[in-house]
């Protein structure tokens, strides 16, 4: 990888996700990760920031979440966060991430819902 | 929703007294402006004062006294700690309570509240705190702190803000004037479904706000908290509300039957 990347936060949320998922054996069926940065540029908490990449949305589906430990949202926030604590802690990294963690199942009767709905 | 009227003198406290009706509840919080735990008492009671719709004659009325600078009249209470909450009815004060304990401080208000005055007076007096009211200002003491007991104190001051009301929301601004997209999201759908609620802006108060993250190990607010547990951030009550629409049911104006005097 010679070429340095533009969007070095975002690469490194996917990297830190993808490779603790697969230290657990469990799959990845869906790494959303989008960069709402543009939506907040404006606020005054902004005004300093010149990196493009402090808001994302990330959306992850893992069978890692059918685990009896992550039956509760908070405790599947808790452990992304956990990856991401460095990053969110820095001065100028990672300012909100906002997170949907779905089992795939819990995947499949959303897609349905929603369609039954439109 | 009732506010927190400011007494600063001797003359306005007692014209204050008089023009009281027998069974208005007064609820006096005596405190010290320099202390960290009157500032998270005053959050606390403002939430509660809140939930007070203003009637006429006023069923409660909400004071304020800086007990320093208004010696005498702490003096006549005997408020030796502070933060310190005097319930008055009909001239005669029916419970105190001493410290930062936001659930004390609301039992104390809640129960009196319910009853009004009888008509033939007597009221026991009780005092929560009688038997430990100490000379040194026990929740606001001026000796040097290391460190570790200053974090134990803040941590315990934030385990009884957590608890100031069942759901409480710690939020960027105030629900009048958010200051973040996501802490006005938050508001909104606790708006919708009419949930009663207690907010502190963590902008006005950095203790809380880096605390607050370490305390709950949780890097970001808005934060969610019920009956004394983290819920989470704006996704997850998202979530939640998705999984279940009566999630808030529990907590929500209508479901209890009361009709909201103003709109929040």
């Amino acid at each position: 990888m010679a070429s340095s990347s533009r969007t070095p936060v975002e690469d490194t949320i996917r990297e830190k996700i993808t490779a603790e998922l697969k230290k657990r054996d469990a799959t990845v069926s869906k790494l959303e990760i989008h960069n709402d940065s543009h939506l907040h540029a404006h606020h005054k908490a902004m005004e300093d920031s010149t990196s493009g990449e402090t808001h994302f949305r990330v959306v992850l589906v893992s069978d890692a979440f059918e685990s009896p430990e992550y039956a509760k949202k908070l405790a599947r926030h808790r452990f992304i966060n956990g990856l991401l604590k460095e990053d969110m802690k820095r001065e100028g990294g990672i300012h909100a991430l906002q997170l949907l963690t779905l089992t795939p199942k819990e995947e499949e009767e959303r897609t349905r819902a929603k369609e039954a709905a439109a | 929703m009732s506010t927190i009227k400011d007494i600063t003198t001797l003359d306005g406290w007692a014209q204050h007294l008089s023009s009281l009706p027998p069974s208005t509840l007064l609820i006096v919080s005596f405190n010290a402006p320099w202390a960290a735990p009157c500032a998270q008492m005053a959050t606390v009671l403002s939430t509660l004062a809140s939930e007070y719709p203003v009637t006429e004659p006023p069923s409660t009325s909400w004071v304020s006294i800086d007990a320093e600078e208004l010696s005498d009249i702490s003096e006549s209470y005997n408020v030796t700690a502070v933060p310190f909450l005097v319930l008055i009815r009909n001239s005669q004060v029916l419970e105190t309570v001493s410290g930062s304990s936001a659930v004390k401080v609301r039992s104390a208000i809640e129960t009196h509240a319910k009853q009004s005055a009888k008509p033939d007076g007597e009221q026991p007096a009780t005092s929560t705190n009688g038997s430990t009211a100490t000379v040194d200002m026990a929740d606001a003491s001026l000796a040097p702190k290391d460190a570790e007991k200053q974090k134990e104190e803040l941590f315990k001051r934030l385990s009884d803000l957590v608890k100031a009301a069942p759901v409480m929301l710690f939020m960027k601004g105030t629900p009048s004037e958010p200051k973040c997209g996501f802490s006005r999201q938050i508001v909104a759908i606790l708006r919708e479904n009419a949930v009663k609620y207690g907010f502190f802006n963590i902008l006005a108060d950095d203790e809380v706000r880096q605390g607050l993250k370490e305390y709950a190990d949780w890097p970001t607010f808005p934060q969610l908290w019920i009956d004394g547990e983290l819920v989470g951030g704006l996704d997850i009550v998202k979530e939640e509300m998705a999984g279940d629409a009566d999630f808030f049911k529990p907590y929500s104006a209508k479901a209890n039957g009361d009709v909201p005097a103003t709109s929040s």
